[in-house]
């Protein structure tokens, strides 16, 4: 059961590979053959009328006849270089004449006649290896003769790639001239032209990284074009180069380079960069590091080893990259750097192909134009994807202002409603509180009032029920009032209250407030608290005028604390004769006295606070000890 | 027991209360004091009894038949400023003893006070205490911390009381004793009375020191 489940969802992602990733691949099939047939298409084409390929060479002290184009031993010295010796007919009264070589590797030194006309030594991008340079020379029409004339071509070779020379073309200039210009435009000005491209892209990306830093993907792409830019104008590491070793460090770029742009593909396509992923640097990095220490051709030869391959390497998982996010994604970016990327592979390939003498050609090298090519594509494709992202921050911040706005009503009409119901609510829980609290004091003493003068009662009854009904109004009103957690305010107005009523009854009022504050402030204090409290102080000065004769009552204010933060102390004690706490005694009001006790005690309860009660002989002391904090809810106990 | 002003005169109060067993029983206990009462039951009778002689204190209810004993108080004031004007209220609560406070009256007398009370509090007045709750205490401390928004009930000027009078009024709110103020605040027993009938003073709205400031100020008077 568990096993069909677990593979149910396996066979859909199955079907999806088939169905996505089979035709990439066959899209990037037809990429590979669309480019080997345009490299074929491509080859420039030479004015094979002047073609001049019978030579003998002369190498290693031996001589022997060649047909150009021709492949030579890999050296590493330059004394001694392999020397082509040709011959070829002019007829005078011809236009002037020129030499045109379309491709050699490394470098060469011409002569007609025994004279030198033409040293390509000289020029740095001509001794590039990676680059197709052609050259052409003009012949000064006094070194030639009607007749046979001899060309002598020496090819100076830097290992470890082999030493070549194409087909060499000697005729008049104009057949000549050309030829030569359509090879400059595709070897020389183009790649100039990419260098330029990619240096501004590299100013723009870096731009972007720098205001954008939690997006590297920009400044990795701009480090590789940084480093394209760079390698594309520096001379190559040959001897006759003045700054070999700095050039010989440069070989380094290409990896990391070609690393650099993994990098970005991986980022790109939001996949976490793996940690092992920094192996990807270590063949640049080491090429960079023999550059640095030691002088040619050990860095030449490390670069031949490591990093070539480091490159394919990086196009094979650059290609994998790709085609996992089609698969994944089915959009227009990724397939589009997917073929760029199938096109570079090809290219290179079809290099290494030249390099190793799989394939005879002219040994020309076109994966460096088509990476060049294809960085300034992804340069492109990415400002096209920042400019589209604008646009779509542009109307996203449209929506979400007329959202905001929309939610905004939305919020305010039910906040309204809310505070309504809210107010609505409060309202009918203070006039809950203000009936209780009515009915507890005022309405029973009311009804006491009406059914004593009923009964036709005189005087002091009355009075004392009316009396207290005023009070009780007068407390219910105080209590409403807003006195920010300072119970001493309550208790100001109970003082005058309280000696108000003593007074008649000949009983003084001791007020003691041991602390100078009074009691701790209670921001949580809420109106049914206070009237609680001051029922209780009430009720007890109440029993101490009816029940126990007192002279004196003293009131004592006091804050303790016991290290868990203070608490107010209220304690009412009065010098009467006291009173049985059991109230089976044999006062007649015993069963009153109970029933005044009972309420006190659950009127603290409510309000979190303790009470205790002594009596002797020499007094009642109620003591009334307030909460640290006093409860939310009155429902608890109430 | 009679009550005699300075003059050897008997002390004269002017009752006005509309409610006649009230009247009666306030009446009964300022005369068994010895004072000298006169009563008016309306805003026109006790301004008729103004008329024929200035009372040296004016008992006043707040609602009349045919006005407000504001206008009362008011009048008094501005005619006779030795009359010691007290508002008669029920609850002595914050919006009858306010208004009449800033309109000239210096104490109040709740209506259920006992006979005793109320002949002790007449005469604290004349000897120039003014009574003062801790409720209304409290209502003038807090106006004089409330900040921009003004706080419900009736409007009053604080701006004036110095801090020893806040502190005083504190004192009063927390149910101190007079003594007790006096000896937190380092004062004299005696000065405390004093304190309060200026706080009155002070929350009324022309006082007679501000129209003496105001002629000066227009040259009317030369100090």
């Amino acid at each position: 059961m568990s096993e069909i489940a677990a593979k149910a969802p396996a066979r859909p992602r199955r079907r999806l590979i088939v169905s996505r990733f089979v035709p990439y691949l066959l899209l990037q099939a037809l990429i590979v053959i669309a480019t080997v047939l345009g490299l074929q298409l491509l080859q420039p084409s030479d004015p094979d009328d002047f073609a001049l390929s019978g030579f003998s060479l002369r190498e290693d002290g031996t001589t022997r006849p060649v047909t150009l184009p021709h492949f030579t031993s890999s050296r590493y010295s330059l004394a001694d270089p392999p020397l082509y010796t040709g011959a070829f007919a002019f007829k005078n009264g011809d236009a002037a004449w020129s030499v045109f070589l379309p491709r050699f590797s490394n470098a060469v030194e011409v002569a007609i006649n025994g004279v030198v006309v033409l040293d390509s030594r000289r020029d740095a991008n001509a001794n590039r290896p990676d680059r197709n340079t052609p050259e052409i020379a003009a012949i000064p029409s006094s070194l030639l003769h009607d007749g046979s004339n001899e060309i002598t071509v020496r090819l100076f070779v830097w290992g470890p790639l082999k030493g070549f020379l194409d087909t060499v073309y000697i005729g008049p200039d104009a057949a000549l001239r050309p030829a030569f210009e359509t090879r400059t435009l595709l070897f020389v000005t183009l790649p100039v032209v990419f260098s330029a491209w990619q240096s501004i892209l590299a100013v723009i990306l870096a731009i972007m990284w720098l205001m954008r830093r939690r997006e590297p993907v920009y400044g990795v792409l701009a480090a590789a074009m940084v480093l394209g830019v760079v390698q594309a104008f520096m001379p190559p590491p040959v001897p006759p180069g003045t700054v070999s070793r700095l050039a010989s460090v440069l070989l380094a770029s290409a990896p990391i380079e070609s690393a650099l742009i993994v990098v970005f593909g991986v980022l790109f396509f939001g996949w976490r960069w793996p940690r092992y992923g920094m192996l990807l640097f270590v063949p640049g990095l080491i090429v960079f590091a023999v550059g640095l220490i030691a002088g040619p051709p050990l860095p030449r030869i490390l670069f031949l080893l490591l990093g070539i391959p480091t490159v394919g390497i990086s196009l094979v998982l650059m290609a994998g990259v790709t085609a996992a996010a089609v698969v994944r994604r089915q959009d227009a970016a990724s397939l589009t750097i997917g073929c760029a990327v199938t096109i570079v592979l090809t290219c290179w390939i079809h290099d290494m192909l030249s390099v190793f003498e799989f394939v005879t050609n002219e040994r020309t090298f076109v994966s460096r134009l088509s990476y060049s090519a294809m960085l300034v594509a992804i340069g492109a494709g990415l400002t096209w994807r920042f400019a589209r992202a604008l646009n779509q921050v542009d109307s996203f911040a449209g929506q979400l202002v007329a959202r905001v706005r929309e939610a905004e009503e939305r919020l305010k009409a039910s906040f309204a409603r809310e505070e309504a119901r809210a107010r609505a609510a409060a309202l009918a829980n203070e006039r809950t509180r203000l009936m209780r609290d009515l009915h507890d004091g005022l309405g029973g003493q009311l009804i006491s009032i009406v059914a004593l003068s009923e009964r036709g009662h005189e005087g002091a009854t009355i009075t004392d029920a009316a009396r207290a009904a005023l009070k009780d109004l007068r407390l219910v009103i105080d209590s409403m009032d807003d006195i920010g957690g300072d119970i001493m305010l309550a208790l100001g107005s109970w003082r005058e209250r309280a000696a108000m009523q003593l007074r008649p009854h000949d009983i003084k009022l001791h007020w003691r407030v041991a602390t100078p504050q009074g009691l701790p402030l209670h921001p949580e204090l809420r109106p049914w608290h206070v009237i609680q409290i001051v029922r209780i102080l009430d009720e007890a000065v109440t029993n101490a005028v009816k029940h126990a004769a007192a002279r004196h009552i003293t009131v004592t204010i006091d804050t303790r604390d016991d290290g868990e933060g203070p608490y107010g102390v209220i304690s009412v004690a009065d010098d009467g004769g006291g009173f049985d706490l059991d109230g089976d005694g044999e006062a007649p009001d015993a069963n009153q006295t109970a029933r005044g006790l009972r309420n006190m005690r659950s009127r603290a309860a409510r309000c979190g606070a303790v009470l205790d009660l002594s009596s002797d002989q020499s007094g009642t002391c109620v003591r009334l000890q307030l909460p640290q904090v006093f409860p939310d809810s009155d429902a608890a106990a109430g | 027991m009679t009550d005699q002003g300075e003059t050897g005169e008997a002390i004269t109060i002017l009752l006005v209360e509309d409610d006649a067993p009230t009247c009666w029983r306030l009446q009964d206990a300022l005369v068994k004091a010895g004072y000298e009462v006169r009563t008016a039951g309306t805003l026109g009778e006790a301004r008729s009894a103004l008329a024929v002689r200035a009372p040296r204190v004016l008992l006043t209810d707040l609602r009349l038949p045919d006005g407000h004993g504001v206008e009362l108080i008011r009048e008094t004031r501005r005619r006779f400023p030795d009359t010691e004007i007290m508002v008669i209220s029920a609850l002595g609560d914050e919006e009858s003893v306010i208004s009449a406070i800033t309109v000239g009256a210096t104490g109040y007398l709740l209506k259920d006070a006992f006979p005793t009370d109320i002949a002790t509090t007449v005469r604290d007045l004349v000897a120039g205490h003014s009574p003062i709750s801790a409720s209304i205490a409290r209502f003038i401390v807090r106006r004089t911390q409330s900040s921009s928004e003004p706080p419900p009930g009736p409007a009053l000027n604080t701006a004036k009381l110095t801090p020893r009078e806040i502190d005083i009024l504190w004192g009063i709110a927390k149910g101190f004793s007079y003594a007790e103020i006096a000896s937190h605040l380092g004062l004299s027993r005696q000065t405390v009375p004093g304190h309060i009938k200026n706080i009155y003073r002070k929350l009324e709205v022309h006082t007679r020191s501000e129209a003496v400031f105001e002629a000066v100020q227009q040259g009317l008077i030369k100090l």
